[in-house]
C-alpha cells in the first residue's frame, strides 16, 4: 500500500512538473437570480478539452497555457456565457449566470448532460437530478417525493408500494448512504414510506451514485444519496409555499448582512388528522419537517454553512398508544481556499435518528436511538487540467441505544431493561485522482482506506464454541445458543477492530465526439447494519455495529458503460452492464426474535449477495417534450450457508431472491410544455412483482388450518404496474406581480389498477376455509396543489 | 389485518404485537384513506401430502390426566375444502423414560388414537414413537408445569371502552425461565384463538392476559356481549414448542409488509427411516390451567 501512495505521489509531482507555463483560472458560479451557488457547471475552453465542472459549492478550477482563449460558462436550464480572456496571469473570475429565456421549455432531467465533457468523464453510474425536475413528475397526492422519484431511474426498486426506502443495483435499504447537506439520515421516510422525509421546497439538488462510488464517500456498499439544501437567496427576500392534500408547506429565505450571506428556513406539516377525524377515526397520524440553512462569506477564500434538519412523525392511537420518530441533523462547514488550485472543506456534522413508543395501556415506554458525530476534512487540488486529486479524512463517533423498555406505572408488571448500549469509532482516509492520460482515455482512480472500531464500555456475551447460533441436528433448525459468560470491557477500551482498502477504479474512453464507453470498478464496507427481519424495514428497525460476532459488509462492483449523445444533444442514451457481490450480509434464522433482543448474533448468519443486471436509460433533454424511458433487466439474491454454526444454512443454503429483485423494470416519464400557461407530466411505471413466499400445503394443528410454507421468496405477487398523469397551470403571467402562483392537478393510478402490496393467506374464521387475500394500496387518487412564490 | 380485531393483550409484555400490531395499526389508519383489501383466487404451488401428527397430552391441573388422544392425519393442497385425510391403522405408543412405563394407544379408525390409561409425571421426560406405512416417527418432550389461573373477570377496552374484554391472572414464577400457550374460545367459535407468551421481560410478576374482539361483518364477528361463554386455558410449554406455536401463530396469517417471510414450520417429530420427509405436527406433553367465564 505505502508503494502505491508513493508511486501516486511520483506522478503527481511529474504532473505538476508539466504544468508549468501555465496559469489558473479559478472561481464560483453563482445563479444571477438568487446567489445559489451552481453545482455540476461547466466551464471550458472553446475548441480545447481543458475544462472542469464545478463542486459542490460551485468552485472550478482550470488550467492552460499563456494565450487568448474564449471561455464557455454553461448550466442546464440557464444561459451559456461565453467571453473573451486573456490567459497570462493567474486569476479569479466568478460568473452570475442567467436563467435562460426559455426556462420552461428546459431540459427535464440533467444527468450531467451540460456539455461534451459528461462522456468524457470517468464517473459512471451517477444521477443528477434538479429539483425542478422532480417536481414536474407526477406522484400520488401530489406530495413532491424525492426518494420515489428516483425509482424512476434504471436500477432503483423498493419492496413494495408505501414501504420505506429504495434499493440500488439490487442492494437492500440499509445499504444507502443518505447525506442531506453531508449529514447521515438513517430513515428516509416519514409514514412508514409512504412519503420521503426531504421537502422540496429545501433541496437545491440531489445526485445518486450506484455505482463506482467516489473514495470521498465510504460507510455504504450500494450507493450513495447526496441531497443539497439550497443555500437562500442571498439577493432578495422571498416566500415559497404550496396547500397540498396531505400537507403544506412555507418556506422563507433571503439576504443576510449585505448580501453577504443567506439563510433558508422551510417547514413542511403533514393535516391528515383533519381527513382521519373526517373519517370517523379517533387515531391521529402526522408528520412535519424543519430544514434550516445559512452561509455568510467571510471573504473571497472563506465562507461558512450551517445547516439543520428536524423531522418527525408522530402516531397516536386513541390516546393509549403514541409514537414518534424522526432524523435530527446539524452542520457547520468551511469552505477555504487556499489558492487558485487548493480548494477545502471542514465540516462537522451531528446527526440522530430515534425511535419513541409509549404504550399506556401495556404501562411501559420504550425508546432507542442512534446518534454520531462526524468530523471531515476535504480537499480538492486541481493539479492541472490533465490531473485532479481529491484527499481528506474522515472520523465518526457512533452513540448505539438499542432500546430501554421503562415501566411508565408504579403498578406496572413491565421490568425496566436496557439493551447493551454500543459505541464505535468509524474513520476513512482517501486520495483519489482524475487523470486525463490521452485525450480519449481518462481515468479516475483512488483508494479509501476505512476503519471501524467497536469501544466499550460494554458486557460482550461469550458462547460456548463461539457459535451464538447453533445447528440442531435432530430437527434441522437453526437455535439461537444461550451466553455462557460475559466479558466486560471498560471505557473506550477496544473490543473489536476492522480495517479495509478501497480500491476505486473508472476509466472513460472517448470513441468519437458523441459517444464513450467506461468501464469501474469498485470496493466498499459498510461497519453498521440495519437489524430487520421483515418484508419491509420499519421505523422500529435499530442499526447494529460490527463487532465480534457481526462482520463489516465488503462488497465489489464492476460496471460497464457505454455513453452517447445524439441529434446535438437532444437525445441520449446511456446503458450500463453491473455485477455486484456483497460479503458477509447478514441473514435471519427461521423464527428470528428480534424485538428488545440484547443478543442480536443469537438470531443472524453472515451469508452474501449477489446482483447483476442490464440499464438503459434513453432521455430526450431539450425542446417542448422532455422526458425518458429506463428499462432495467437484473437479478438480486442471497444465501447464507450454516458456516460456524453448521448445518446446510439458512433456506437449505440455497439462492433465494430478496424481496426487492424486480427482474423488470420498466419507467417512462414525460413532460410536455403546451403554452406558457399549460403543462403536462406523466409517468408510467412496469415492474415484476416483488418476491413473496406462497404456502405449498396445508393440515390441521390445534384445530386451527396450518399453512406450511416451502423455500424462501420462490413465487411473485402479479406484476405492479400503472399511469400517472398530471397538469400544472400558471394563472396570470405578469412579470410586474410578485405574487406568481400555480395550479398542480394530478391524477395517480389512471386506470385504477388493484396492484397488490401484499397477498396475505389465511383462514377465513367464520367458515373455516383458507382465503388468500390482496391488500391494493393506492386505487385512482386525484390530487390538487397550489404552490406560490412571493 | 383481522388479526388486530380478535386478539389477546397480554397486558404486560413487549413480544411481536409491538412490532406487527403497532404497524398495522398505523398501516390501517393511513390505507383507512384509500386502500381496499379483498380475497382473491390464487394458484399456489401443491406438495406431496405428508403425515402430520398432533400429539397434545395435556394434564388438566386437579385431574388424573389418564385420558389422552393423538390425531394423525395427511397434509392437503392449501386451498382444498375437503376437510382433514385422516390416517388409521398406524400404531402409536408413547415411553415414560424415567421409570419406563408404556402407554399404547388404540386405534379409534377415525385418525384418533386414545387411551385411557396415561399416567402424567412432571418434569419427566416423554417419547412417542408412531410408526405408519413402515416408516417410524419419534419425538421426545418433557411434561411442563404451568402456575394456576387465579381469578377471571370481566372488563372494558382500554382504547374502545364499549367493548367487553375478559381476564385472567396468574403469578409467573419468578426463579425459573417460562414459556406459556394461551387459548381463548368462546362456546360458538369455530376456531380458537391462540398466543404465545415469555417472561423475559416479566419474569415473576402477576400477570393479566385478556381477550377482547371488535365486530367484523366480513367474518360475521360480533363484539363479547353478556351470556357469552368463553373457555381459557394456559398450558406451560417448552422453549422449543414456544418458538414453534409463536411461528405458527404469526404465520396465521402472513404476507403483509412488516411480517417476516414465512417459513417451513418444524415440529420435533422426526422420520426415523427418511430423515428428509419429517412429520408435521408437534408432540407436547403439557399441564393446563383452566377456567371458564360466563359474560354478565
Amino acid at each position: 500500500m505505502r508503494k502505491r501512495l508513493l508511486l501516486l505521489l511520483a506522478l503527481l509531482i511529474s504532473v505538476g512538473s508539466f504544468a508549468q507555463e501555465k496559469y489558473t483560472l479559478s472561481g464560483t458560479i453563482t445563479e444571477a437570480a438568487n446567489g445559489e451557488t451552481a453545482f455540476g457547471a461547466s466551464v471550458y475552453i472553446k475548441g480545447t478539452y481543458i475544462g472542469t465542472i464545478t463542486n459542490e459549492y460551485g468552485f472550478y478550477s482550470i488550467s492552460a497555457p499563456k494565450g487568448n482563449y474564449t471561455l464557455i460558462v454553461s448550466y442546464v436550464g440557464f444561459q451559456d456565457i461565453s467571453t473573451e480572456i486573456v490567459l497570462d496571469k493567474n486569476q479569479k473570475i466568478n460568473f452570475d449566470i442567467e436563467t435562460s429565456a426559455t426556462q420552461l421549455d428546459e431540459v427535464m432531467i440533467t444527468v450531467d448532460d451540460s456539455d461534451k465533457l459528461n462522456i468524457r468523464d470517468p464517473q459512471m453510474s451517477v444521477t443528477k437530478i434538479k429539483i425542478s425536475t422532480i417536481k414536474k413528475i407526477p406522484v400520488v397526492l401530489g406530495e413532491v417525493d424525492i426518494i420515489k422519484s428516483i425509482q424512476l431511474l434504471p436500477g432503483v426498486t423498493n419492496s413494495g408500494e408505501g414501504t420505506g426506502g429504495f434499493n440500488v443495483r439490487g442492494g437492500a435499504v440499509d445499504q444507502n448512504l443518505v447525506l442531506l447537506d453531508e449529514a447521515i439520515i438513517y430513515n428516509t421516510s416519514h409514514l412508514l414510506g409512504f412519503f420521503s422525509v426531504f421537502n422540496a421546497d429545501a433541496i437545491k439538488d440531489i445526485k445518486l451514485y450506484k455505482g463506482g462510488i467516489p473514495a470521498k464517500f465510504g460507510g455504504r456498499v450500494s450507493s450513495v444519496l447526496d441531497v443539497r439544501q439550497k443555500d437562500g437567496n442571498n439577493k432578495a427576500f422571498n416566500l415559497t409555499g404550496g396547500i397540498g392534500s396531505i400537507s403544506s408547506r412555507l418556506a422563507a429565505e433571503g439576504p443576510l448582512f449585505k448580501e453577504k450571506g443567506s439563510f433558508l428556513v422551510a417547514g413542511r406539516t403533514s393535516y391528515i388528522n383533519l381527513f382521519l377525524k373526517a373519517a370517523g377515526e379517533e387515531n391521529s397520524l402526522s408528520f412535519y419537517d424543519l430544514n434550516l440553512k445559512s452561509n455568510y462569506n467571510i471573504n473571497e477564500n472563506n465562507k461558512l454553512y450551517l445547516s439543520g434538519y428536524l423531522g418527525r412523525d408522530n402516531f397516536n392511537f386513541e390516546g393509549g398508544f403514541s409514537n414518534a420518530y424522526g432524523n435530527v441533523t446539524g452542520n457547520i462547514r468551511w469552505n477555504h481556499i487556499f489558492n487558485d488550485k487548493l480548494f477545502s472543506n471542514l465540516t462537522s456534522i451531528y446527526s440522530e435518528y430515534y425511535y419513541d413508543l409509549t404504550l399506556d395501556l401495556f404501562e411501559f415506554d420504550w425508546k432507542s436511538s442512534i446518534n454520531n458525530y462526524n468530523l471531515k476534512y476535504d480537499f480538492k487540488y486541481y493539479a492541472s487540467d490533465a490531473f485532479k486529486l481529491d484527499f481528506g479524512l474522515s472520523g465518526i463517533y457512533y452513540d448505539f441505544n438499542p432500546g430501554v423498555i421503562r415501566p411508565t406505572t408504579e403498578t406496572s408488571s413491565i421490568n425496566y431493561f436496557q439493551l447493551d448500549k454500543k459505541k464505535a469509532l468509524e474513520t476513512g482516509v482517501y486520495i483519489n485522482a482524475e487523470h486525463k492520460l490521452t485525450e480519449k482515455l481518462t481515468a479516475q482512480y483512488g483508494i479509501r482506506y476505512s476503519t471501524f472500531l467497536r469501544l466499550g464500555s460494554q458486557a460482550v456475551a461469550n458462547y460456548e464454541n463461539n457459535q451464538p447460533v447453533v445447528y440442531n441436528e435432530t430437527l434441522g433448525i437453526y437455535e439461537p445458543s444461550t451466553p455462557i459468560s460475559e466479558t466486560n470491557y471498560a471505557a473506550n477500551k477496544k473490543i473489536e477492530s476492522f480495517a479495509n482498502f478501497e480500491p476505486r477504479v473508472s476509466f472513460s474512453y472517448q470513441l468519437n465526439n458523441s459517444s464513450s464507453v467506461k468501464a469501474g470498478y469498485a470496493r466498499t464496507s459498510q461497519y453498521i447494519h440495519l437489524i430487520s427481519n421483515t418484508t419491509s424495514v420499519t421505523p422500529l428497525d435499530v442499526w447494529a455495529p460490527s463487532g465480534p460476532y457481526i462482520k463489516p459488509q465488503l462488497s465489489d462492483q464492476y460496471a460497464l458503460g457505454y455513453f452517447r449523445n445524439f441529434k446535438n444533444r437532444n437525445y441520449s442514451l446511456e446503458v450500463e452492464a453491473y455485477y455486484k457481490t456483497v460479503a458477509n450480509r447478514i441473514d435471519y434464522i427461521d423464527g428470528s426474535d428480534l424485538i428488545g433482543q440484547n443478543n442480536i448474533e443469537t438470531q443472524i448468519l453472515n451469508g452474501e449477495s449477489l446482483s447483476y443486471g442490464l440499464e438503459v436509460l434513453f432521455k430526450k433533454s431539450l425542446g417542448d417534450f422532455t422526458g425518458w424511458i429506463a428499462y432495467t433487466i437484473s437479478k438480486s439474491s442471497q444465501r447464507t450457508p450454516g458456516g460456524t454454526a453448521g448445518g446446510p444454512g439458512i433456506n437449505n443454503g440455497d439462492w433465494y431472491n430478496t424481496y426487492w429483485d424486480r427482474p423488470h423494470d420498466l419507467s417512462i416519464v414525460g413532460s410536455y410544455q403546451l403554452t406558457d400557461k399549460w403543462s403536462f407530466g406523466t409517468a408510467f411505471i412496469f415492474q415484476t412483482g416483488r418476491p413473496v413466499t406462497y404456502p405449498n400445503g396445508q393440515y390441521v394443528y390445534e384445530e386451527l388450518s396450518v399453512a406450511n410454507f416451502s423455500e424462501r421468496n420462490a413465487n411473485r405477487l402479479p406484476s405492479y404496474n400503472r399511469l400517472d398523469i398530471s397538469a400544472t397551470y400558471v394563472p396570470n403571467k405578469k412579470p410586474e406581480n410578485r405574487w406568481k402562483g400555480e395550479w398542480v392537478f394530478g391524477i395517480y393510478n389512471v386506470y385504477n389498477r388493484k396492484n397488490a402490496a401484499a397477498i396475505s393467506f389465511g383462514q377465513n374464521r367464520e367458515t373455516g376455509a383458507n382465503e388468500a387475500s390482496r391488500t391494493a394500496i393506492f386505487g385512482i387518487v386525484p390530487s390538487v396543489t397550489y404552490n406560490f412564490k412571493f | 389485518m383481522k388479526k388486530v380485531f380478535n386478539h389477546i393483550a397480554i397486558k404486560s409484555t413487549v413480544s411481536s404485537p409491538v412490532k406487527t400490531g403497532v404497524y398495522y395499526l398505523i398501516l390501517m389508519a393511513i390505507l383507512s384513506l384509500s386502500s381496499c383489501t379483498d380475497v382473491i383466487e390464487l394458484d399456489v404451488p401443491s406438495e406431496a401430502p405428508r403425515l402430520v401428527i398432533e400429539a397434545s397430552i395435556n394434564w388438566e391441573k386437579e385431574t388424573v390426566g389418564n385420558n389422552q388422544r393423538i390425531k394423525l392425519s395427511k397434509s392437503t393442497p392449501y386451498f382444498d375444502t375437503n376437510g382433514t385425510d385422516p390416517v388409521l391403522g398406524a400404531s402409536v405408543k408413547i415411553t415414560n423414560d424415567t421409570n419406563g412405563a408404556v402407554f399404547i394407544f388404540t386405534d379409534n379408525s377415525d385418525g384418533t388414537y386414545s387411551t385411557d390409561s396415561f399416567v402424567p409425571v412432571l418434569n419427566n421426560s416423554y417419547t412417542l414413537e408412531v410408526i405408519n406405512e413402515g416408516e417410524t416417527y419419534i419425538a421426545q418432550e418433557n411434561l411442563i408445569a404451568v402456575p394456576s389461573i387465579l381469578s377471571v373477570y370481566q372488563s372494558t377496552d382500554y382504547f374502545f371502552q364499549d367493548l367487553l374484554e375478559v381476564n385472567f391472572e396468574f403469578l409467573d414464577p419468578i426463579d425459573e425461565v417460562n414459556y406459556y400457550l394461551i387459548k381463548f374460545q368462546e362456546a360458538a367459535d369455530l376456531l380458537p384463538t391462540l398466543s404465545t407468551l415469555k417472561d423475559e421481560f416479566i419474569n415473576g410478576s402477576l400477570i393479566t392476559i385478556s381477550n377482547e374482539r371488535r365486530e367484523d361483518e366480513n367474518i360475521n364477528q360480533v363484539a363479547y356481549a353478556p351470556g357469552d361463554l368463553v373457555d381459557m386455558e394456559l398450558y406451560g410449554i417448552s422453549k422449543q414448542y414456544y418458538d414453534y406455536m409463536t411461528i405458527l401463530i404469526n404465520q396465521s396469517e402472513s404476507g403483509g409488509p412488516f411480517d417476516t417471510t414465512p417459513v417451513p414450520l418444524r415440529g420435533n417429530c422426526i422420520n426415523v427411516n427418511t430423515p428428509d420427509s419429517d412429520p408435521y405436527g408437534y408432540f407436547r406433553i403439557t399441564e393446563v390451567s383452566k377456567a371458564t367465564y360466563l359474560f354478565e
